[in-house]
């Protein structure tokens, strides 16, 4: 039983984290209908940032988010403004290429910057734990990772559903021409858009960065991850992607235990083939045509 | 008519000649550095055409061919190193295997379409790399199979090569391409091209005129995994070594399609045309040229900080040239380099006429 609460407790910690890099793609798929295969190398750059501001100037990875969020946000704007925002009406495939290539450059830049050495962030609590009682313990920047995941993603449902441009975003989500009649700048809410996605997939990258190893291609990874949460929960649905993020930290977490670690990932994707089939909508979508 | 029929002779005409001087190639050529290239162009070819019958012809792009190039790589590897059986056996054996893998993919990915069906894709060869990983008593895992002995080839008793070269590597391949791209003008000149033509153009319109569009497609993904997983086969046989990452990756797919995208989808020399853009250029990178080139015209001393960095680092980042490439294809010539050059030669006809 303890092995159980363990792993729930560890796997709803993680998937805090992957709910905020979902959140990210299905906003932008939201708004623009582009699937973003950026993302990962977007939360990358985001990690590195992360491990620059530390080992430059010495701040802590979770204070840290206060300068990565707005940066990766410059950063997710500029990318819609000059690359993305020129093919929002080509082809799905044209767009899914754009993106790849995006990121091939974002991970090849950083490795001609960085080299492709494997780079551990290691701060004072990177390996404590904090006793819970009952034989479990809680990671403690797991722990606080999850906090602020909690805060930001709490202050992205207050956004979108009580600001003026919150609302905006989600009428450019539900018909981008009709929202274009009612006097919406749906191409500034476009770049808002990109821009709010990239700075979720940045905030996760510095959040994990305390745990996780730092590499030019870690963003893979994540890319993958990104995919199956938004799938999971139905493409452009937020509440769905919040979800969606909590199921994935779970089903890795309990299949590393319960059957292993190595293929953790094959029952992920596993998961994410059979819900493509049999509710492609996703958990909360709606079916599109 | 006649004027065409001139220009079908001249092509024929040409076309052989370009085929014999490749057939003369290794007969003056003896540097085997310049056969390595001419094989990894014919393997880029081989890769890209394949694709090409599926994602240029009719229309699915698929992200995930690394699971037909993986899948031949690794079964005719894998029967070589454990069960001593020659590669000239092993790739029937993958291209059966890949049939049955295509089949279970179509019959998952065909259900759906555009942005899933990428992703179904994607998801279904990483389920083939992972597993790769992770069956070690199989796939000997991530360490890959090594087994660069091939046993000689022998017809009747009289060893007809021994793979001590290059050059019979050379002719295989130069055998594969020209089996692919002729499989490709035999689909494109059939009813077949033309089915998944329509299917490409227009889905629902192919489907209300009758065609079956899940049959075809299924047809179309086979013959494309099928040549896929002979060009895994060759570079499995040629490197003498496969693990997940270099034939199973996300990388490889991404590669395969690129060729293509690059040269230009559905046509039948785009990726030809994509090949001799992209594997110069990343071979160029790969072995520092740049950075040499650099140095001699004098923008970069080779002792300078700089000269230093790109000298250790340039060769580790062609994947940027990649990356670069796609963004600047997708956004300046998005139909590839032969729609660039079509629409190129249909405005200079407009002007003189």
């Amino acid at each position: 039983m303890a092995v159980f609460l363990q792993s729930l407790i560890s796997g709803v910690l993680i998937g805090g984290v992957y709910a905020l890099i979902g959140i990210g793609l299905t906003l932008i798929f939201g708004v623009m209908r582009v699937i973003n295969f950026a993302h990962g190398d977007i939360l990358m750059v985001g990690m590195y940032l992360t491990y620059l501001i530390f080992t430059l100037l010495g701040i802590d990875p979770f204070v840290s988010v206060l300068i990565t969020f707005p940066l990766m946000f410059l950063f997710g704007g500029f990318l819609q403004k000059v690359f993305i925002n020129r093919v929002l009406n080509a082809l799905a495939q044209n767009q899914i290429l754009l993106t790849i290539g995006l990121g091939l450059i974002m991970s090849n830049t950083v490795m001609l910057i960085f080299t492709s050495d494997y780079k551990i962030l290691t701060t004072s609590y990177s390996s404590a734990s904090i006793k819970v009682g009952g034989g479990i313990s809680v990671s403690t920047p797991l722990l606080i990772s999850f906090l602020i995941t909690a805060a930001i993603t709490a202050a992205l449902y207050w956004f979108l559903l009580k600001t003026d441009t919150g609302q905006a975003i989600r009428a450019t989500a539900q018909d981008r021409e009709a929202a274009q009649l009612m006097g919406i700048n749906v191409k500034r809410m476009s770049i808002i858009a990109f821009g709010l996605g990239s700075a979720l997939a940045g905030t996760a990258g510095a959040l994990i960065s305390p745990t996780y190893y730092i590499f030019p291609q870690v963003g893979g990874i994540f890319t993958l991850k990104a995919f199956v949460i938004t799938v999971l929960g139905g493409m452009g649905s937020v509440i769905g992607a919040t979800l969606g993020g909590i199921l994935i930290g779970i089903t890795e977490s309990m299949g590393a235990v319960y059957i292993s670690s190595g293929w953790k990932d094959v029952i992920v994707f596993v998961l994410f083939l059979l819900v493509l089939l049999f509710k492609p909508s996703g958990l909360m979508g709606k079916s599109r045509t | 008519m006649n004027k065409t029929l001139l220009k079908t002779i001249l092509k024929a005409v040409l076309g052989l000649i370009i085929l014999a001087f490749l057939l003369a190639i290794p007969r003056f050529v003896e540097s085997p550095y310049a056969l390595h290239m001419m094989i990894l162009l014919f393997l880029s070819v081989m890769m890209g055409q394949s694709w090409n019958i599926l994602g240029g012809y009719a229309g699915q792009h698929s992200v995930g061919h690394a699971a037909y190039f993986g899948v031949g790589a690794y079964t005719t590897m894998m029967l070589m190193h454990s069960k001593q059986i020659p590669p000239w056996i092993g790739v029937w054996a993958g291209m059966a295997l890949v049939i049955v893998v295509a089949l279970a993919i179509g019959s998952i990915c065909f259900r759906l379409r555009g942005p899933y069906f990428v992703l179904a894709s994607i998801a279904v060869a990483e389920i083939l790399r992972l597993s790769a990983i992770n069956l070690t008593t199989l796939t000997n895992g991530a360490e890959g199979i090594l087994a660069t002995e091939l046993p000689a080839f022998k017809i009747g008793g009289t060893v007809v090569t021994d793979f001590l070269t290059k050059v019979p590597f050379y002719y295989i391949g130069l055998f594969l391409v020209v089996l692919t791209i002729v499989v490709t003008f035999l689909v494109q000149h059939s009813k077949l091209g033309y089915f998944f033509q329509a299917i490409r153009e227009d889905q629902d319109a192919a489907h209300s005129l009758g065609i079956s569009i899940s049959l075809y497609k299924n047809i179309a993904l086979v013959i494309s995994a099928v040549l896929t997983s002979l060009a895994g086969s060759f570079y499995g046989i040629y490197v003498g070594f496969v693990d997940p990452p270099t034939v199973l990756g996300l990388d490889v797919s991404v590669q395969i399609m690129l060729i293509c995208i690059i040269g230009g989808m559905g046509t039948l020399w785009g990726p030809v045309l994509g090949s001799l853009i992209l594997v110069p250029l990343s071979e160029a990178l790969r072995s520092n040229m740049i950075t040499e080139a650099l140095v001699k015209v004098g923008m970069v001393s080779a002792d300078s900080k700089l000269g230093l960095f790109l000298k250790e680092n340039l060769s580790h980042a062609h994947v940027l040239l990649y990356g670069i490439l796609v963004v600047l294809v997708i956004l300046f010539m998005p139909d590839g380099l032969m729609g660039f050059v079509r629409k190129l030669a249909l405005r200079r006809k407009r002007e003189a006429v």
